[in-house]
């Protein structure tokens, strides 16, 4: 078990440790606010689980990190650098002020979806060497030997030539995580990434994020698998209509929770 | 009955002789029927990506005037749109004081023209619809990996877009290779115009427009043969799996 002062750190001012440092996460649809102030901070090493209802704003907190959503305010830092976001005259929420930065922030930060979203038209090795190549400028051998190496990591083998749509939901969704490990990101987001999977599947893509969060990546992970959160992750926030109402240790927060409704909650997924 | 003998004998005129060229073709019959369909697919083609871009953009003063330039040319008549530039513009004195009047005056150039202007307005609105149909996911992934919208058009949306319109895109060009055969009303001597000819010259209707109906059947054959290869191997993808 990690030391508790680890936990405490989490969620606490940035060092330079600090992969990623989002402060303070306000959004809304119409009048509705569905993150009212969400702060999270992720070091090195971090594997922090973001559980809740659905509802309770999750996804839409983890897909305001790399922008996918528009935040209404807040802070978002990658690695020390803060993206300068400015009102969008559109809709009155904020968006990127330099798309250049938008984007050189977010290979820092690889996303794994729900549904995978593979590029259906590509083959597994042209999913993974695409971003690589035409966004990072690494040379098209390195990017091919580093498909081949991430590939072996997620545990697919003879798959390179094949379209995602003739493989399996866990092996489709293996693929994107290759394909996220292929940024050499500093920090992975995982958007519930077994919820879309038939229940046979799910254990392969859990051993896999397992055995990253062993070698030490950043992981911000949306899920409902609560062995997960319990078992991989050092830290867990409990989300409950757009606030965090609960987080710290998972074996202290999914053992003895302290508000009601993380109880309320835990009881009616741990079954 | 049919004179066979009339057939064979005009054959080799129907695939191409080199009697009354136009400037830039040097050929007749199957050739110039070809010439023309390739070029005008060719031209529509390179003009259709970018103006389908401009169709689905969210600006409207980029959207509304390939809007309109669709709606025009896919809601008239293409021998109307034929007339109307190769009779049509030299009534203009300024049409035909300028550089252009060198190469409007010729048949063939109006009618790669009206046949570009044509297929070009369908396939925008074909290719506007594969980029709007583009899942919403890829599109996301791509944002997600730091690509910048030009990059992910160039990238993600165009070539997805290109392979799921080939179906709907084979149909136009069997269609315009079809259409083609209105170039005869404009002097033209294609497969039809040919036809024309023998026609005129013997009074014998039946074996001259038999000949061109059964070339452009072959022809029909020989592109959705094309296609159907072409969508093997672009959209393999969207094909059940083998194994």
């Amino acid at each position: 078990m990690k030391p508790l002062e680890h936990d405490l750190a989490v969620g606490a001012a940035a060092d330079g440790n600090t992969k990623l440092n989002v402060i303070d996460l306000h959004k809304s649809y119409g009048s509705h606010e569905v993150l009212k102030g969400v702060s999270l901070t992720a070091h090195a090493g971090d594997v922090i689980s973001i559980i809740g209802s659905s509802g309770s704003g999750k996804s839409t907190f983890l897909r305001c990190i790399n922008m996918l959503e528009q935040p209404h305010s807040g802070t978002i830092a990658v690695t020390g650098e803060t993206l300068k976001l400015v009102t969008d005259k559109r809709n009155g929420a904020l968006k990127a002020e330099d798309p250049k930065q938008l984007a050189r922030l977010r290979t820092k930060l690889a996303m794994v979806f729900q549904h995978f979203n593979l590029w259906a038209h590509m083959t597994v090795l042209e999913n993974i060497i695409e971003a690589p190549i035409h966004v990072l400028g690494v040379p098209k051998d390195e990017a091919i030997a580093r498909a081949r190496k991430y590939l072996d990591k997620v545990g697919l083998k003879n798959v390179e030539d094949k379209y995602p749509s003739h493989m399996s939901g866990g092996q489709q969704q293996r693929v994107a995580i290759a394909r996220a490990l292929a940024m050499e990101p500093e920090v992975m987001l995982f958007d519930e990434p077994t919820s879309a999977l038939d229940p046979e599947l799910v254990g392969e893509v859990l051993r896999v994020m397992q055995d990253l969060a062993r070698e030490g990546r950043t992981m911000v992970v949306v899920t409902h698998e609560m062995g997960f959160a319990r078992e991989v992750s050092n830290h867990v926030i409990f989300l409950h209509q757009g606030r965090i109402e609960e987080q710290g240790h998972p074996k202290e927060v999914l053992t003895k929770p302290k508000s009601e409704r993380l109880a309320q909650f835990l009881s009616g997924s741990l079954k | 009955m049919i004179d066979l003998n009339l057939i064979i004998e005009r054959f080799p005129a129907f695939l191409g002789g080199t009697d009354g060229a136009p400037i830039l073709s040097t050929s007749d019959g199957l050739q110039l029927t070809l010439e023309l369909l390739g070029l005008s697919l060719a031209f529509g083609l390179l003009l259709a990506v970018p103006m389908a871009l401009m169709r689905v953009s969210r600006n409207k003063w980029v959207a509304r005037p390939v809007w309109l330039y669709t709606y025009v040319f896919r809601g008239t008549p293409l021998l109307v749109q034929l007339f109307i530039i190769y009779y049509g513009l030299s009534q203009f004195d300024w049409v035909r004081d300028s550089w252009a009047w060198e190469y409007l005056r010729e048949a063939y150039v109006c009618a790669i023209l009206a046949f570009t202007l044509n297929t070009a307005a369908y396939t925008t609105e074909i290719l506007a619809g594969q980029i709007r149909n583009t899942h919403y996911g890829e599109i996301e992934a791509a944002k997600a990996m730091g690509m910048g919208k030009w990059l992910m058009m160039r990238r993600i949306v165009i070539p997805s877009a290109l392979r799921r319109a080939l179906p709907a895109y084979s149909n136009e060009v069997v269609m315009m290779m079809q259409s083609t055969s209105i170039a005869g009303l404009v002097t033209l001597a294609d497969l039809t115009g040919v036809a024309r000819r023998v026609f005129s010259d013997t009074y014998m209707p039946f074996e001259p427009f038999l000949t061109v109906a059964g070339i452009y059947l072959v022809m029909t054959f020989a592109l959705v043969w094309l296609f159907k290869k072409a969508e093997q191997r672009w959209l393999a993808y969207l094909a059940p799996r083998k194994h």
